[in-house]
């Protein structure tokens, strides 16, 4: 054991009464790692991230280990688990709009979580809100820390989220779909932002996200989810220049690049036929079976584990065909 | 969006459409007998509810004859219930479906034709409902004398301001939707759109919202002729019986326990139905408010 | 916020001017002759020209109007046909009862209504919430005379630890003024509570499931702390309103109340006068009301813009 682990999770399940969002997931996040979380809505990427979070909406359970920081977040107590998040884990939600608190103003929200977890005076932690907000690249930050969240902009709400998940130099970020809400042009610098303040404070980060070429660019290995299990794992270059997974494989094919995009109606651009099941009425065996190019009998009896290949397939996508690659 | 609303989460559907059905079943069921019984008091009542019978004084509710009893002048409690129903129920009904039509008619105007009109209308509103009701009450009682009619008309007086607030932002969601803006580029005029297009999708919010303030009205009532401003007789009332009761005979007897327990339970039944209605008919509000 | 505060401000005295304009023309309008209406049905018509000319009700209705407002203005509301008395001098002693009554009720209201429906609302799936909702339900249907008949029942009749009615004075008997209030206190706080719950319920639930509240746990906050300094906080502004609204339906309960305990406050005095056919009476008195109802809203309003910046900042 060389490099500690930001975050190992291990046969994760996680659901509500009979039904299960995640269904035994297992990976891990070396310190200073990044990985990146890649699968559709429904997939269960993001409740997989809030059970990390140990934030699961009301009557949904977690099963499993998640261990982090020498101990399994599974069995904190809320108090235990409050104490960790926001200082060695933390999480950069998807909808800035709504995420900030509406009747604080925005440097008080920053400097709320470093008085609370740094024991730091009232004070000092508005200065460090303020310095921080200066590393974010937020301009006139001693005036932008004074106002509410309904009197900046969205980037900025981003800025400033991204302000309070780094603000105690955690081990490890979660960034769900951290730039969806976000105009095209906002998006890339915050997602520079993110990278760069992660790196320079040593945490790990767990992107989740459908947006391939984001993984690409910022991630060092990469998981698939489909139907609340992971269908491919591996290094982000191998997966996707040889994916192994037909599911995988389907996503990359439907990515647009200047290739494939043609308005003239002989487009190359594939989807994946059929839709992703609901979680009530799951397919047997392989879930991905219904909707696979290559499902025999065996994928509709028997639920394939990820093995050798880095795919979870019973019929791997052979190496010789490289699917197109996305970056 | 969080992960529970990226997720479809199936937040035991089954246990709660059971209490809704359940909601739904009680207040409708309250409600049929409630009007039956208002229904009945018009062809059959055991006695004559105004003819005292000193005789018969204050006897205990299960005497032979009398049902629940007598009151202080021997008049039979279970006949005075029945007409209290008629009374609530006129009272009650008429004050909330007067409110229903003016403010139907002021909160579709305030939605539809344009700023000054929303902005006198609602400002009105405002205004009225900063003026409570029993004062309305008791102003209309000084002025024109109390009973029933008056009753009626500051109910409606009262309750108008909120159905025009309620129905007003209903219409305002409708004019957004899509098929609004087509029949506007058909150049339907304003009254076609309002008579065809809105009505129909606030007719859920116009029920529900009736049903409540018929609950709300039954209320008001018996608090004014408590107070000996609402309904006179010969017309009886729930409220009326209750002081009645107590100046009569004190607050210990029995007699104060029927009127109360009837307005209870018929309140009670009818907001139970208006809840049970609102799940039904207007999701978007239920969401909100329950 | 000075926008917002002349903005409102603005408003209200806009409603009173309103609402006085209403009264006013309903008592004129609706009753008829009001001398006729003082007189009553009996009276001679000499009787009737005799009172007009005294009471300048023979003068035109704008110069009516404002010769009232104008008394008002002044502390003035004007004499008792019957008595001759000052209403001034009669309201000022009544208020001493009503205005603690009614606001004593409100704060009793919201002391049940946020814990309760706050309690109810973060459990809401189990059966303690279930009981509450139910409760508050039940209570919505309660009329506010019944609540105070069946209180006085046990706590003055059967237990005998309270007066069933009456009053003494605060001057004469501090604590007997204050044992006449619990009863009628309680039955309206009750009452207003079970309706407030409900709302405050709903408010809860709603800013719980906001993402700011999930932010607040994600940075840190345990649920309770988030349930407290950032749920509450949010909730604060759909309750504000609520309150604010439900302030017209209070002095209904409190008119309604003073008659069960037999408290001579303003609403017995203007009950009186209804009866009486003190028509002048009791439009100034009713005036009165609607100016403290409006006066409440006024705060509330005002308070609404220093809890949400939204509104304080841009509007």
């Amino acid at each position: 054991m060389s490099v500690p682990n930001a975050i190992e999770v291990v046969d994760l399940v996680v659901g509500v009464d009979e039904l299960s969002a995640v269904r035994g997931v297992s990976f891990a996040v070396p310190a200073r790692g990044r990985m990146g979380l890649v699968g559709e809505s429904g997939s269960g990427k993001s409740m997989t991230a809030m059970a990390l979070m140990g934030l699961l909406p009301p009557g949904w359970q977690a099963r499993g280990r998640v261990l982090h920081d020498g101990v399994d977040l599974l069995t904190l107590s809320d108090k235990a688990l409050s104490s960790r998040r926001g200082r060695t884990i933390s999480m950069v939600f998807q909808d800035p709009m709504s995420s900030l608190n509406p009747v604080r103003r925005v440097g008080d929200q920053i400097a709320d979580v470093i008085h609370r977890h740094m024991g730091v005076t009232r004070r000092a932690a508005h200065a460090q809100a303020i310095d921080l907000m200066t590393q974010m690249n937020l301009p006139r930050p001693e005036q932008l820390a004074r106002a509410f969240p309904h009197q900046i902009s969205g980037g900025q709400k981003q800025r400033i989220m991204i302000a309070m998940a780094l603000a105690c130099y955690p081990q490890l970020i979660i960034a769900d779909e951290p730039t969806t809400a976000l105009d095209v042009t906002v998006q890339k610098q915050v997602l520079r932002l993110l990278n760069a303040a992660t790196r320079e404070r040593n945490s790990a980060l767990l992107m989740i996200t459908h947006d391939l070429p984001v993984i690409a660019a910022m991630c060092d290995t990469v998981a698939v989810m489909y139907a609340g299990r992971i269908v491919e794992h591996g290094p982000v270059q191998k997966v996707f220049r040889t994916p192994r997974h037909h599911y995988t494989r389907g996503l990359l094919d439907s990515q647009p690049t200047m290739d494939n995009i043609a308005l003239d109606g002989s487009s190359r651009l594939h989807s994946i036929p059929g839709m992703v099941p609901p979680l009530h009425a799951l397919p047997s065996g392989c879930a991905f079976h219904p909707r696979c190019p290559a499902a025999t009998d065996r994928c509709r009896t028997s639920m394939p584990e990820i093995d050798a290949t880095g795919a979870a397939c019973w019929h791997p996508v052979p190496v010789a065909a490289p699917a197109e690659a996305a970056s | 969006m969080s992960a529970a609303a990226t997720t479809p989460v199936p937040a035991r559907p089954k246990k709660r459409r059971g209490r809704r059905n359940l909601t739904l079943t009680i207040g409708l069921v309250v409600t049929i007998a409630f009007i039956a019984m208002a229904a009945v008091s018009f062809f059959y009542l055991p006695h004559n509810p105004n003819v005292p019978r000193i005789p018969d004084r204050l006897l205990p509710a299960g005497s032979p004859r009398y049902l629940l009893g007598t009151d202080a002048l021997g008049r039979d409690i279970f006949s005075q219930l029945m007409v209290g129903a008629r009374t609530s129920l006129m009272v009650g009904a008429g004050g909330a479906l007067i409110a229903l039509v003016i403010g139907t008619i002021a909160g579709l105007s305030a939605a539809a034709f344009g700023r000054i009109a929303d902005e006198t209308i609602s400002r009105s509103a405002d205004i009225m409902l900063s003026i409570p009701g029993m004062v309305t009450a008791l102003v209309l009682a000084a002025t024109i004398g109390s009973g029933t009619l008056t009753t009626i008309l500051a109910l409606s007086a009262f309750f108008t301001p909120s159905f025009t607030r309620v129905i007003r932002s209903a219409a305002l969601s409708v004019l957004q939707e899509d098929f609004i803006t087509a029949a506007r580029l058909y150049a339907r005029p304003t009254w076609f759109i309002l008579l065809r297009h809105v009505l129909p999708n606030v007719a859920g919010v116009m029920i529900v919202q009736f049903t409540l303030y018929f609950a709300a009205g039954i209320l008001t009532e018996a608090g004014l002729s408590y107070l000996g401003v609402g309904v006179t007789r010969p017309s009886i009332s729930w409220g009326m019986m209750l002081n009645e009761a107590q100046q009569q005979v004190g607050i210990s007897s029995p007699l104060a326990m029927w009127p109360g327990l009837s307005i209870v339970i018929v309140v009670l039944g009818l907001n139970l139905l208006g809840d049970g209605l609102r799940d039904v008919l207007d999701p978007k509000l239920a969401r909100r408010t329950s | 916020m000075p926008v917002y505060i002349a903005r409102k401000l603005a408003f209200f005295l806009l409603a009173v001017f309103a609402a006085s304009v209403l009264i006013f023309l309903l008592i004129r309008g609706a009753g008829g002759n009001v001398a006729a209406v003082i007189l009553g049905k009996d009276a001679t018509a000499e009787a009737i020209n005799a009172l007009s000319r005294q009471y300048g009700l023979d003068r035109p209705l704008p110069v009516q109007y404002f010769d009232w407002i104008g008394n008002l203005f002044r502390g003035d509301l004007g004499r008792s046909f019957r008595t001759n008395e000052p209403v001034t001098d009669l309201v000022v002693s009544r208020l001493s009862i009503s205005i603690p009554l009614c606001l004593s009720g409100l704060v009793l209201g919201l002391l049940i209504a946020i814990p309760a429906g706050t309690y109810s609302a973060l459990n809401s799936d189990k059966p303690v919430g279930a009981l509450i909702a139910l409760l508050s339900q039940v209570g919505i249907a309660v009329p506010v005379f019944w609540a105070g008949i069946l209180l006085s029942l046990l706590f003055g009749v059967r237990l005998g630890w309270l007066p069933t009615g009456g009053w003494t004075n605060w001057d004469s008997n501090f604590w007997g003024a204050v044992r006449s209030l619990v009863l009628p206190v309680i039955s309206l706080g009750l009452i207003l509570g079970a309706s407030l719950t409900r709302y405050v319920r709903s408010a809860v639930l709603d800013v719980m499931n906001q993402d700011y509240v999930r932010t607040a746990r994600a940075t840190g906050m345990t649920r309770m702390q988030a349930l407290l300094r950032v749920g509450l906080r949010n909730a604060a502004l759909p309750i504000a309103t609520v309150v604010g609204l439900q302030i017209a339906e209070l002095i209904g309960g409190t008119v309604i109340i003073e008659t069960v305990f037999s408290l001579p406050g303003l609403s017995r005095m203007i009950l009186a006068n209804v009866a009486a056919r003190e028509v002048i009476v009791v439009q100034s008195t009713v005036m009165l009301i609607i100016v403290f109802v409006m006066l409440v809203n006024l705060i509330v309003d005002l308070l609404y813009g220093v809890l949400d910046p939204r509104v304080r900042l841009t509007r």
